[in-house]
């Protein structure tokens, strides 16, 4: 026996970029935070070919799901073009060789920086979500090992205050995106700066959402069918956006998240947030042949 | 297919990065070799903050950013994820390093001698303008001395541990692969002494100097002296299957001791580092002697420094603030015009 033939020949990167060893870390913490819906589960988090903050905990899960038939979509914000949606789904396709989409309907795996497609996604579909800051108590309570300890208490009540002092001074929960949520009646976790739009798709949702913060190394997942539940108050219901109503100028989808575009003579325009739906719907105008999936939104009220 | 035609994404991307390398030509190993040559700090200092000695890469990563620390350091450590860990290196003393420069602050001499070694301290920081138009900067010969001072010396830590001065931090009886290594494990808190060095070596030196000298000015409980900064060279001793331990090569390091006076003790800061880095050993080391009994939230706590010195981490979210933020935005947006129409609303009411 020699030390060639218990080794195998050289390689500049494993597959996938993360070595074993790192990949059975985060296949053990995904376990965990499955296993403790909500709860954040600390992990090494390797530096990656991309800067901190742009989606490198994402990276990872991603990362280590892959396979050669795993077909992947990538969105930022929504849209599958945008320039660091592009650049991580070039990466992933190169390190893993998985084929890429831009179809919710034809996707395995999708990692998302702040958005939940408008379409529902089905049981034999993952989603990872990147996470800037994964720890919803930060704003009452800026130190990391306090916090822990807080979650460990249930000690939510800040967070609670928060909320009420917000209705008091502005009349309404200021919360933009990011919504605190209550997970299987346990845990408060922040769903990611998804818009509040986007959260009550978690709720009970056939799929599997991991989210990943990689600057901040924490994970933890919305297993399949566990309710997430915003923190609101009894008399005062869970609003979403205002978007319910509004018509995507250059697609006339209707009643989905939009972004609003500026004009030059003060008014706005709106285009809708998830680029791949507004293209289907634009495809189908044009007479293609276009599948469409349900989508958790109809007429601009959520089903359920 | 109107919408699709705009996808400019993958192309723009491609684009904006060929521009940040136009100017730069062409990366070459005679470029590497004379950046390696040139600018050996620059070096160390990647080399530090990546925790990857390898003088050839780090003069390459710095080829390959044109210079940009933060990038360089990124690329390091990104190279370093796809490295197996084939062996642990034995533990290195403080004696046992083969010293370039040491001296204290402490006292006049000390056993082993003020080794002043290379250094800028005493220069006058004057441009050699000569060199701009055409006039060579030579560096003059260094006369070596005549009597060489000792390559190996204890450590200043040592002598005032036999003298009753201080009390040196208890020996981790844990070994090899059984040291916590922060890159395979997550930062938590209170921290293991272990991650907390590790931290301190691979921290930003910028970072470091900036929250180290805001306890030099009193934002920290003890003031520093100087107890030992030494540069030096150690041994990568391993161990070879067949048993038998060779040295693998030498590494660059830095070390500071830092002492207060307030008690009847001495307490200790210490920090290390690959490279020659002396400003972040001492400031690091700075922060390590002011941790015992920090408030929570102070720039001396522990998960204060160790968090907020992270380079990588740092500048990473710094530049993520340049991705787009509208949808994050716009939800923002729907709640303000909410709560402002709802003040204009009230402000109608007629009072009661």
């Amino acid at each position: 026996m020699s030390l060639k033939s218990l080794t195998k020949p050289w390689q500049p990167m494993s597959y996938g970029f993360l070595d074993a060893s790192a990949k059975r870390e985060l296949r053990r913490k995904m376990l965990k935070s499955v296993a403790v819906p909500g709860c954040q589960m600390p992990y090494a988090s390797r530096e990656v070919p991309m800067a901190r903050g742009w989606g490198t905990g994402g990276l990872q899960v991603s990362l280590t799901l892959l396979n050669p038939r795993l077909r992947v979509k990538v969105i930022d914000q929504g849209a599958d073009d945008s320039v660091n949606a592009a650049s991580i789904r070039r990466f992933l396709a190169l390190v893993s060789g998985a084929p890429v989409t831009l179809d919710t309907l034809g996707a395995d795996l999708i990692q998302s920086r702040h958005r939940i497609p408008e379409e529902i996604m089905r049981e034999d579909q993952i989603l990872v979500l990147q996470v800037p800051n994964p720890e919803p108590l930060r704003s009452v309570q800026p130190n990391m090992s306090i916090a822990r300890q807080m979650h460990a208490d249930a000690d939510y009540g800040r967070m609670w205050l928060q909320l009420y002092e917000q209705i008091v001074r502005s009349g309404r929960v200021m919360q933009g995106a990011g919504y605190p949520s209550l997970v299987n009646g346990r845990h408060v976790m922040t769903p990611s700066p998804i818009p509040r739009w986007d959260v009550p798709k978690l709720n009970m949702a056939k799929h599997l959402s991991i989210l990943s913060a990689g600057r901040e190394k924490r994970i933890f997942a919305v297993p399949p069918f566990t309710r997430v539940e915003p923190l609101v108050f009894d008399d005062v219901p869970y609003r979403v956006e205002d978007h319910g109503g509004l018509t995507c100028s250059r697609s006339t989808a209707k009643g989905f998240f939009m972004n609003e575009i500026p004009q030059v003579d003060g008014s706005s325009t709106y285009e809708v947030s998830d680029s791949s739906y507004g293209v289907k719907t634009i495809q189908n105008r044009e007479g293609d042949d276009v599948e469409f999936g349900e989508t958790w939104y109809k007429d601009g009220e959520m089903t359920q | 297919m109107a919408y699709v035609a705009t996808r400019g994404g993958e192309r723009a991307i491609e684009q904006s990065e060929r521009l940040f390398r136009s100017d730069m030509g062409q990366i070459n190993q005679a470029r590497v070799a004379e950046l390696r040559h040139a600018l050996p700090y620059l070096v160390d200092r990647v080399m530090g903050e990546a925790s990857l000695y390898d003088e050839d890469l780090a003069a390459l990563a710095l080829a390959q950013t044109g210079g940009e620390l933060y990038e360089a350091v990124l690329l390091l450590r990104a190279w370093r994820t796809t490295q197996p860990r084939l062996s642990v290196a034995g533990p290195i003393q403080q004696k046992d390093l083969f010293t370039h420069r040491r001296i204290s602050a402490a006292f006049k001499d000390i056993p082993g001698g003020q080794v002043l070694g290379p250094t800028l301290d005493y220069s006058h920081r004057i441009l050699a303008t000569d060199v701009l138009t055409g006039t060579p900067f030579m560096p003059n010969n260094v006369v070596p001395s005549v009597c060489a001072a000792p390559a190996h010396q204890p450590s200043v830590s040592a002598w005032q541990a036999e003298n009753d001065l201080l009390d040196l931090p208890p020996i981790e009886p844990v070994q090899g692969n059984d040291i916590p290594d922060l890159t395979r494990e997550p930062l938590l808190f209170p921290s293991k002494r272990a991650h907390t060095l590790q931290s301190l070596a691979r921290a930003e030196t910028g970072g470091v100097l900036a929250l180290g000298y805001a306890a030099m000015r009193g934002y920290g409980q003890a003031h520093p002296t100087v107890n030992e900064l030494r540069l030096a060279e150690a041994e990568v001793m391993v161990k070879h299957p067949r048993g038998t331990s060779f040295s693998a090569g030498r590494v660059k390091v830095s070390q500071a001791e830092v002492v207060s006076k307030k008690g009847e003790k001495l307490e200790l800061g210490f920090a290390a580092t690959l490279g020659w880095n002396e400003v972040k050993c001492i400031a690091a080391a700075t922060l390590d002697l002011n941790t015992k009994g920090a408030a929570k939230g102070t720039a001396t706590e522990e998960e204060f420094f160790l968090y907020h010195t992270e380079g990588v981490e740092s500048s990473g979210f710094c530049i993520h603030f340049k991705l787009p933020h509208y949808v994050t935005f716009q939800s923002s947006l729907d709640a303000m015009r909410d709560a402002k129409a709802k003040k204009a609303a009230k402000g109608t009411e007629p009072a009661q």
